[in-house]
């Protein structure tokens, strides 16, 4: 069963009946359908291989769908130009597993980096790195590489450049999966901060944990497919999967 | 200002980008040098056959046709009237058969044989200067059929030698073009595996720049503004090598094969920097551009 949320605020991103088929002949999703409203906080959650990395390049437009449509901010994305993606992307701030940082930059200069890229003038550049720096709690180590930070100051840096040019919405892939329970859990103190300033957050996760402490909207993907649409749910759903409660 | 922010960005990253990989650079850079000598040499070889070639034209562009004896003067100046308003001729010059004789005798390789001549054996004749070589036959056929041609012997146009002349030279225009395809096709090659090698070194920082949304010229830029500076520095390289070696390369020639009259041109020497400079620019630019095409596309 496919639950909608009747959420009052627009929705921000809508699948509709979406399936992605690789060349392979994989199906990695089937007839997606999700409405996600302007300032909803999402985990996207499931066994690995089940369709969460293939929602969210669909999302972020690495990926095509086969059928159906994906529209974000009403703007359908299998329609969208190949020029026009840079702008899109523009408009997501994106965390990944493995932080993505540049090696042979410092901290503030991997920040800057997603401004340098929209031509912005180096004041503007300043004050809004200072300020995602300091956002991250990271002030002072500026100057640091990020091979001398640790996994989750790593990911702090990886948050300060996904939130440096202000976008709408933050796509985060396992952002705790390579953190301790520990920093795991001040990164989501983040993402949280982030979220109540008014930016939509869909993060695919395997941490049951903070799932099911934070009681947000949960979507469960299961074999390519939406298994449940929770508004605040859990990390298993222990009356329909009891094969899962088992894991 | 948004475009040159993103300039000054593209360039420090190619400058960057050609130091930090600065063997690779430095091969790329020795590999076009050398295409662009082997060009620039074509290119003064080229030069040089040409102007021996012109030397060549001029000389069988010109004509003299044969005026028979006691042929009316009134229908010499016709003639010659009719060839000076035809658009193919240059100029016309009669010459009459005194001073035929006269300029006969005063050519030094004549010297034995005017002594030995009784009286006044040469025609009267109309020198003639054609514009373009391809023309000749035409003037020639022309003359042939005139009422007043000696016809004993009526031009001294040689067709052979003349179609030879033109085959020569359309063959060495042609080799020449050829050569120089190749040339063009290495040096692309080239430059693309260096920005190959390069793109394969910076994947991740490409990847982290499309993600933020940077547009395929942006990181297309500092790639190909590397190819470019790879291009001129190999052409600067080149340049200089060539005009150390050109004079003392005519000079030996002209000691080796004196009969082929080569020339040292300095005037040529900057339309060569041109050609090279400009050469080594747009070949450096291609190259990187489809050597990062595969891996930008977003």
């Amino acid at each position: 069963m496919v639950l909608t949320p009747d959420f009052d605020s627009r929705p921000i991103i809508s699948f509709q009946h979406v399936w992605k088929t690789y060349p392979t002949g994989t199906e990695a999703l089937r007839d997606i359908n999700l409405v996600v409203p302007e300032g909803d906080f999402l985990f996207l959650v499931g066994p690995s291989g089940a369709g969460k990395s293939t929602l969210v390049r669909l999302l972020i437009r690495e990926e095509k769908p086969t059928k159906g449509k994906i529209f974000v901010e009403g703007v359908e994305l299998g329609r969208m130009k190949r020029r026009q993606l840079p702008r899109y992307r523009r408009k997501i701030g994106l965390v990944f597993q493995d932080f993505k940082l540049l090696p042979n930059l410092t901290i503030y200069e991997n920040v800057a980096f997603a401004l340098r890229v929209l031509g912005e003038a180096d004041s503007i550049v300043q004050s809004r790195v200072a300020e995602a720096i300091d956002t991250v709690g990271l002030g002072g180590k500026e100057l640091t590489y990020p091979s001398n930070l640790s996994g989750g100051e790593q990911q702090r840096v990886a948050i300060a450049r996904a939130l440096v040019h202000a976008p709408r919405f933050i796509i985060a892939d396992e952002p705790t999966g390579n953190l301790d329970p520990a920093t795991a859990w001040e990164i989501m103190q983040l993402f949280l901060r982030i979220n109540a300033r008014g930016a939509t957050v869909v993060m695919a996760t395997h941490n049951r944990e903070i799932v099911d402490l934070l009681r947000r909207r949960v979507v469960a993907i299961d074999a390519g497919q939406v298994a449940r649409d929770d508004r605040s749910g859990r990390y298993h759903d222990d009356v329909s999967k009891p094969h899962i409660r088992a894991q | 200002m948004m475009m040159f922010r993103n300039l000054i960005f593209a360039l420090n990253s190619a400058w960057q980008s050609f130091w930090r990989n600065l063997a690779v650079s430095l091969a790329a850079v020795l590999s076009i040098t050398l295409i662009l000598m082997l060009a620039g040499i074509n290119l003064l070889v080229g030069h040089a056959f040409s102007q021996v070639l012109d030397g060549f034209r001029t000389k069988v562009s010109e004509m003299s046709i044969n005026v028979a004896d006691g042929t009316p003067l009134t229908t010499v100046y016709d003639f010659q009237q009719q060839l000076s308003s035809d658009p193919r001729v240059a100029s016309v010059r009669f010459i009459t058969k005194s001073q035929a004789l006269v300029n006969f005798q005063a050519d030094p390789n004549n010297a034995v044989f005017a002594q030995q001549i009784d009286g006044n054996p040469l025609d009267a004749k109309l020198d003639v200067r054609v514009n373009k070589l391809d023309d000749v036959a035409a003037i020639d056929a022309m003359a042939r059929k005139w009422s007043g041609v000696d016809p004993t012997d009526p031009t001294n146009y040689q067709g052979d030698f003349v179609f030879r002349m033109l085959q020569l030279s359309s063959w060495l225009g042609i080799a020449g073009v050829g050569l120089m395809a190749i040339l063009v096709v290495v040096s692309i090659v080239i430059v693309m595996n260096t920005i190959r090698t390069a793109v394969y070194h910076r994947r991740k920082e490409i990847e982290v720049m499309k993600l933020v949304g940077a547009t395929e010229w942006f990181v297309r830029g500092p790639f190909v503004i590397e190819g470019i500076m790879t291009g001129l520095i190999a052409a600067s390289l080149a340049l200089s090598l060539l005009v150390i070696a050109y004079q003392p390369a005519v000079d030996r020639f002209h000691s080796d094969v004196g009969f082929i009259p080569l020339s040292y041109d300095p005037s040529f020497i900057s339309s060569l920097a041109l050609d090279l400079l400009l050469g080594g620019a747009v070949l450096g630019a291609m190259g990187s551009y489809i050597g990062v095409r595969r891996f930008v596309r977003i």
